[in-house]
């Protein structure tokens, strides 16, 4: 159903879609935009991809959504991170840390240097 | 997201769709804005922005599965983890699920049984319009029966009812009907044979009595009730004279074995011959409390009963009545319309009766039951009822004292989760969906229990009641309702008491609740109230169960072996009845009788035969005694219970005579001769000798029957005093006795003493063979004196609820003392270690030992004290039915609370001495 390409993306998507949620709350859309420009376009996410995302994220607890008016007077969801999710941004940043941390290691590893 | 909003999300598909929409909308209208600004056209910027949202349905679908999975994934989680801890503890799941399964199964039954009984209205469609018609006097007395006159006029002057019916029970012979004989004999439940319950057995030629019900010819349209097969009775038949007779299915199946023609044919009741024309649905009852053979137009009475005039006699009152309302009227404005129209009959009536006095007319929501029951009766079924409901008590206290014990050992599994993550919630969620599935799994069980106890009710009941007595239909299953109710309060028990230990582990120190040390101490003085708490509740309760049961139980067998003043065993009484419409005058009876009397002596085994009431039997009469040279007044008014005998009643029944002298050697007085009993001789003429003494008796104004034989203002001079016997009146009022010399023409209406020398039963077939050849007509109902003693209301009430006790004592007992034998032993096991350390600080074992035991037993001696308080305030409040044993019967009290404490002793003891005996260094290292 979905490519592996999609799976490495599905797992920092929840990462990356908590980042954005952290500094002030949002919606879809500003999501979207925000990961977009902060990566200078290299990371799109797609809408099959982020909203059943924060769909799952709403149900784990991690986010909750409120309708309110955007400055264009129309309706929109907002999401916003809960304190659930505010420990499980700590937990994902360290894991994502670590797994680089290792990553690194390996690839920089070279033998007989000490 | 919470619960509530999961819970929601499910079954708010819709409201989701459509928010999920306009969220895609407001995404795809942001794209396109961007599009455009990228410099798309509009039509472009549109489809390049619809085709990166992509399927919207799909996006849907996605969704949902998402809601699928973490819903039931976290749920399903917890049953499966609740399940595998459930199956861990085998024992304790085990218990719990039996004691709370028993506890609401018990419940459920006798709850059910009370309404399905007790509660029920009228056999009637729409019985919820349907009322009694009662009235009281201005003397305060209750009456539901009315007379047929009086029933037409308020049938033919209300405006407030649909329908006004009429119904009287009554019993008549059956005779050339053909078919199968039903089997007449004693048919009595295995079970209540045991218990000690018997009935009289009935001996007849080739004629059988059955229950019927007259009614009034509306009766089957006001109850909205047609008949399954031809028709019911209607205003043709009130011209008619051919007398007709609507027959039940019950009794069609049972006696004419499901004939299926029998319509149209004739049965000959009480001698005169009926038309059957129609068959009444199978366990219809409609206004009776049982269902009748027959049913038979009030017209016809008169047929059945020569010379006793029902329908023009409006001092007769012989039925019931039941109305149904209009629609739209009221109970209270029915009742008015009532009070007013009974105000206009008043002139109507006699001057001596109650009814041409102000009286006031009451109207009640139908039910079969004529008045309110009887006071014994209702006590009994509280007794009843609160016994249960303890019951359940006690089961829930202990599955609480198992959980709770429980819960100190997974202290550390809990600890352990939290430092892993878990949250406080979850845990408790957990927890939760343990105690909900053991709910769930004692709620299974319990419904068994419930749908089982019922059936041996029913089964025993309907088979000890006699055949004569109408059908006994008790359409009974388990009342889901009730069910409901006990079912959530039991849940709701259970849930609590798993869920303390929870928030109370769920608070605990991370490093303490690891650390096992902390954790036994945790275990030893936190929880102790709680724990000890319980176990008090448990052996309080039972304690009170117990004792009670024990009470009643040595009460009821007193009643039949204390001395009742004469002989039981050996004494057969045979009453016989001549039945209406075979032409029986009083001469023929009383010649009839006479001549049974003399065959019956002529037996080798039969000592002697005499007639008169026995002490214990039914018909009991009472008449105003004054003494000689008083002048009746009010002040002096006393009541006497009267008995006719003959002359050698006393020879039979081995009543002693410690005065005077009998009947039978009448002196020269001109009075009739009398005795009395020794009591009556004490109230009537304190310390002065009775015999000489002369009184005068007038059973006028008390209650008698027509036609029958009694003192009217007549003098007798005592002749002899008799010992006293015991009598049936539950305030003992009627050993106050008087006997009088029986005519000897009036030896009908009074049943046959046979005093034998062996086993009364042995002499069966040479009586049944005297009877037949004597006359094939009679019915004789026989039995024991000691059979009868079994069926007086001291007997069974009291032997009912000692069973009943007794059984709910042996019920709480079981539980009780599996719930302190696993609570205490397993929080002496817990102290294992302690035991360890101190014997290895130098104390020694019987120290140590003595220590536990007095800790372990000592919620167990506040319980017993509890309980005993407990038991003698009930045993209080039983005084009126326990006969012959104190309050205060230190047997039963001694005995239970032993019981108790040994249990607890040994389920203390054990453990301890298993603990003191393990080396000292083991025990330390004990987990």
């Amino acid at each position: 159903m979905t490519s592996p390409k999609n799976d490495i993306l599905q797992g920092t998507l929840a990462l990356l879609v908590l980042k954005t949620l952290q500094l002030v709350p949002m919606h879809g859309w500003g999501i979207t935009l925000h990961i977009q420009q902060i990566s200078d376009q290299v990371l799109r996410v797609e809408e099959g991809s982020l909203y059943p995302a924060l769909h799952r994220m709403e149900q784990e607890g991690w986010v909750t959504s409120q309708w309110e008016t955007t400055e264009s007077h129309r309706r929109a969801r907002y999401y916003r991170l809960t304190t659930t999710g505010r420990k499980q941004l700590k937990n994902e940043e360290e894991k994502w840390t670590k797994l680089t941390n290792a990553v690194a290691q390996v690839l920089n590893f070279a033998p007989g240097k000490a | 997201m919470s619960w509530r909003q999961r819970i929601r999300a499910l079954f708010n598909q819709g409201k989701l769709s459509a928010d999920l929409d306009e969220e895609l909308e407001f995404h795809f209208a942001m794209r396109k804005q961007l599009n455009v600004q990228d410099g798309m056209s509009e039509k472009e910027a549109a489809s390049a922005a619809r085709r990166q949202i992509g399927n919207k349905t799909q996006l849907k679908e996605h969704m949902r599965e998402i809601d699928l999975f973490t819903f039931p994934d976290t749920v399903w989680q917890d049953v499966r983890f609740a399940f595998r801890m459930l199956a861990k503890h085998r024992r304790f799941t085990f218990t719990a699920i039996l004691a709370l399964g028993l506890g609401i199964g018990v419940n459920t039954a006798v709850f059910t049984l009370y309404r399905a009984f007790l509660l029920r209205p009228l056999d009637a469609n729409n019985a919820k319009e349907l009322v009694n018609v009662s009235c009281i006097t201005d003397q305060g007395r209750y009456d539901a029966n009315f007379s047929y006159p009086d029933f037409e006029s308020y049938r033919d002057r209300n405006h407030v009812f649909s329908g006004l019916i009429a119904a009287t029970a009554d019993e008549v012979t059956l005779s050339d009907a053909g078919g199968s004989a039903s089997s007449v004999g004693k048919v009595v439940g295995t079970v209540a044979t045991a218990v000690g319950f018997r009935m009289p057995s009935v001996m007849a030629g080739t004629a059988e009595f059955v229950s019927v019900s007259l009614v009034s010819d509306n009766y089957f349209s006001v109850l909205e009730t047609n008949p399954t097969q031809g028709r019911t009775f209607d205003s043709d038949d009130a011209h008619s004279t051919t007398p007709v007779v609507i027959i039940s299915e019950n009794y069609r199946r049972r006696r004419f074995a499901a004939d299926p023609a029998l319509i149209g044919k004739s049965v000959k009741l009480n001698g005169v011959a009926f038309t059957v024309i129609g068959i009444s649905p199978q366990d219809f009852m409609g206004t009776s409390l049982n269902v009748p053979s027959f049913w038979i137009p009030l017209r016809f009475q008169e047929l059945l009963h020569p010379g006793d005039d029902i329908l023009h006699d409006r001092e007769n009152a012989c039925c019931r009545l039941n109305g149904r309302l209009l629609p739209g009227v009221r109970v209270n404005e029915a009742q008015a319309e009532m009070n007013l129209l009974a105000e206009q009959l008043r002139s109507l009536h006699a001057a001596h009766s109650d009814l041409s006095k102000p009286l006031t007319i009451q109207l009640r929501p139908g039910s079969p039951f004529g008045r309110d029951l009887d006071i014994n009766l209702r006590f009994a079924i509280a007794l009843i009822m609160s016994a249960v409901g303890m019951i359940l008590v006690i089961a829930c206290a202990n599955l609480a004292s198992l959980q709770l014990a429980r819960s100190a050992a997974r202290q550390s599994e809990i600890g352990i989760r939290i430092s892993l993550g878990a949250s406080r919630s979850r845990l408790i969620r957990q927890l939760l969906t343990e105690s909900a599935l053991l709910g769930i799994a004692a709620g299974a069980v319990s419904m068994v229990i419930t749908y089982w106890v019922l059936r041996l009710f029913i089964v025993e009941i309907a088979a000890a009641l006699p055949a004569e007595w109408g059908a006994f239909a008790l359409r009974v299953s388990p009342d889901m309702q009730i069910f409901g109710y006990v079912f959530a309060i039991s849940l709701l028990a259970g849930v609590l008491f798993g869920l303390l230990p929870a928030l109370e582990s769920s608070k605990a120190n991370l490093i303490s609740a690891i650390k096992e040390e902390s954790t036994r101490f945790l275990a030893l003085t936190g929880k102790n109230r709680l724990r000890d708490g319980l176990i008090a509740v448990q052996v309080a309760i039972c304690l009170v169960l117990m004792i009670n049961g024990g009470l009643l139980l040595r009460s009821s067998i007193r009643t039949l072996r204390m001395d009742t003043g004469y002989e039981t065993k050996h004494v057969l009484s045979l009453e016989v009845n001549f039945p209406d419409g075979f032409g029986y005058t009083r001469e023929k009876e009383v010649s009839e009788v006479r001549a049974l009397e003399e065959s019956l002596r002529s037996l080798p085994s039969v000592e002697s035969v005499s007639i008169g009431r026995s002490p214990a039997g039914g018909g009991l009469r009472s008449a105003t005694v004054t003494l000689e040279g008083e002048h009746p007044s009010a002040e002096n008014s006393r009541i006497l219970y009267y008995n006719y005998v003959q002359a050698n009643y006393f020879g039979t029944l081995n009543i002693p005579l410690s005065l005077g002298h009998g009947f039978s050697m009448i002196g020269a007085g001109i009075d009739p001769a009398a005795i009395v009993s020794e009591s009556a001789a004490r109230d009537l003429w304190p310390g002065r000798n009775p015999v000489g003494q002369k009184l005068t008796l007038d059973g006028g104004d008390q209650f008698h029957s027509k036609d029958e034989l009694l003192p009217v203002r007549t003098s007798y001079q005592v002749v002899g005093v008799a010992k006293d016997t015991r009598g049936v009146l539950i305030d003992g009022t009627d050993i106050r006795k008087v006997y009088l010399p029986l005519p000897a023409a009036r030896l009908d209406d009074r049943p046959l003493l046979i005093r034998t020398k062996g086993d009364p039963w042995l002499l069966k077939d040479d009586i049944g063979r005297i009877l037949s050849s004597l006359d094939s007509n009679m019915i004789v109902n026989s039995f024991t004196l000691d059979d009868l003693l079994r069926t007086s209301p001291q007997f069974v009430i009291s032997r009912c609820t000692a069973l009943f006790a007794s059984a709910a004592g042996s019920l709480g007992l079981l539980l009780a003392s599996i719930g302190i034998y696993g609570t205490v032993s397993y929080a002496v096991v817990r102290r294992t270690r302690e035991v360890g350390i101190r014997v290895a600080l130098g104390a020694t074992k019987r120290n140590v030992l003595g220590l536990i035991l007095v800790e372990s037993t000592r919620p167990v001696v506040l319980g017993l004290l509890v309980g005993i308080i407990g038991a003698i305030g009930v045993a209080q409040l039983m005084r009126a039915i326990l006969f012959g044993v104190t309050t205060l019967d230190a047997v039963s009290y001694v005995g239970v609370s032993a019981l108790f404490f040994t249990i607890a002793m040994l389920a203390a003891y054990l453990p301890a001495r298993k603990a003191t005996r393990v080396d000292p260094m083991v025990a330390l290292r004990y987990e």
